[in-house]
């Protein structure tokens, strides 16, 4: 078992140079990366949704509400559901924009999107929502197509996140807005001490009983700690071209929403 | 995110009761993609009803309506009786911004949903017990009316005449009748007054 970070690994410290990244706490080629997350996603895929009830005890569905709620969608408009997954958000995107709308669930992992894919169709929700595999880093839209881009607990996942902000910034119609939910830093020591345990301790044996896959959970709750904290997040906005960028911490900051403009 | 909490339940609650609704959710198909913002004094955040899908989205968002009441969960009540709405609106108890004919339109659903409880409980749990629970709740109901008036008979007895705090209706009207022929008195008595000084300020 992997030990908190706090005692033995240092929290977000980036060891990468221009050719190497982190996974998790490791050091691994930029290449090495992509298939790696890839793995993990296509391990978890069939228990994603079950697995993030149970490690969030729920709430998961209200840091997404928050975030529709903070997008504020209306009908006709274009949104892209960039890392989308099961399609949590696209399902309420979808609903909302009306049929004059439309919704692009995106996400770079094939067994992501199939699941995201079936149990959206399950719902009846086929209309106006299309899926397309894609690299955040390199989105195949034109410029200016988007009024609403969303990436819900994947940026993170991101071998190159700066990258992968500009070119959500190109696909960003004037005007639209992009917003980042993702696990963050808490606020207080002693809620950063009790996730850490929790973290480290209790969700890998989590991911081991229910998925039978507790190394992909050793891995998200590294990936988490070494995700930059709001400040930085909020700085890589900025630098990619975003306006009047802020967050706000949900859960004392356990998870973060990022929002910014292109005008 | 109390709000997101209580958006939440509010859309499976409002969806639940659609779902039963005899009428099914065809009343909701004119309203598709209509949104009817409340801003209520009493909660921080508004709330905002979509209707998408033969389905009523709740979001705590407000960038975006087709009508929005700025009232409180009082006045809210009052609404469907259309007489008050001017007087709501005069008296500052009510605010409409948009188009009214959909908040109205909204107020007709809500109003014309029609639950058959009954047969809702017996698919879940077989027509006997719902038989049975139906009984036994008439049965509370009765009992629970007859103790109502009982206490409320016991009540006034003790505060009547073991405490006397208050008085009893027939001993209200003897006492206004009492007052009234007072009142009749003194001005008979005022009228007998003023002829006696007209009499007496005439010149013999």
């Amino acid at each position: 078992m992997m030990s908190a970070p706090d005692q033995n690994h240092p929290v977000n410290t980036d060891n990468s140079d221009e050719n190497t990244t982190h996974f998790g706490f490791q050091t691994v080629d930029k290449n090495e990366k992509e298939s790696k997350v890839a793995s993990v996603f296509h391990s978890v895929a069939q228990q994603y949704d079950i697995m993030n009830d149970l490690m969030s005890f729920g709430v998961h569905r209200l840091w997404k509400r928050f975030t529709i709620d903070a997008s504020g969608v209306r009908p006709g408009n274009k949104v892209l559901d960039l890392a989308g997954g099961t399609g949590d958000l696209t399902a309420k995107f979808s609903q909302l924009v009306g049929r004059e709308g439309k919704v692009i669930l995106a996400d770079i992992n094939s067994s992501m999107l199939n699941v995201g894919r079936d149990k959206l169709r399950d719902r009846g929700l086929v209309q106006n929502i299309e899926y397309v595999q894609a690299n955040a880093q390199y989105l195949p839209f034109e410029d200016n197509t988007f009024d609403i881009i969303t990436i819900a607990f994947g940026l993170r996942n991101v071998t190159d996140k700066d990258m992968a902000l500009r070119s959500m910034y190109r696909v960003l119609k004037p005007g639209g807005r992009l917003l980042v939910l993702e696990f963050s830093k808490p606020e207080h020591e002693l809620v950063n001490k009790a996730y850490d345990f929790y973290s480290f301790n209790i969700l890998p044996k989590m991911g081991e009983l229910v998925a039978k896959d507790g190394d992909s959970y050793q891995y998200l709750a590294e990936s988490i700690r070494m995700h930059p904290d709001q400040e930085t997040l909020k700085t890589m906005m900025d630098s990619a071209g975003f306006e009047q960028t802020s967050f706000k911490n949900l859960t004392g900051g356990v998870v973060a929403l990022h929002k910014g403009y292109k005008f | 995110m109390f709000a997101q909490a209580l958006s939440a339940t509010l859309e499976t609650l409002i969806n639940q009761f659609l779902r039963y609704n005899l009428h099914g959710t065809r009343a909701l198909k004119p309203l598709s993609g209509k949104t009817l913002t409340v801003k209520l004094a009493e909660l921080p955040w508004p709330l905002s009803f979509t209707i998408s899908h033969e389905k009523v989205h709740v979001t705590s968002s407000e960038e975006h309506y087709h009508c929005c009441l700025i009232t409180s969960i009082s006045t809210l009540f009052e609404l469907n009786k259309n007489q008050q709405l001017t007087d709501l609106i005069k008296n500052d108890q009510l605010d409409i911004q948009g188009d009214l004919k959909v908040a109205q339109r909204f107020a007709e659903i809500a109003q014309t949903l029609d639950i058959d409880w009954q047969s809702e409980l017996a698919k879940r749990i077989g027509d006997i017990p719902t038989y049975q629970l139906g009984q036994l709740g008439r049965q509370l109901r009765d009992k629970l009316n007859f103790a109502a008036k009982q206490i409320q008979a016991d009540a006034g007895e003790w505060l009547v005449h073991e405490k006397r705090m208050i008085v009893t209706a027939a001993e209200l009207d003897s006492f206004s009748l009492e007052v009234e022929q007072v009142e009749q008195q003194a001005s008979a008595l005022q009228q007998r007054l003023e002829q006696l000084i007209n009499q007496a300020s005439k010149p013999s």
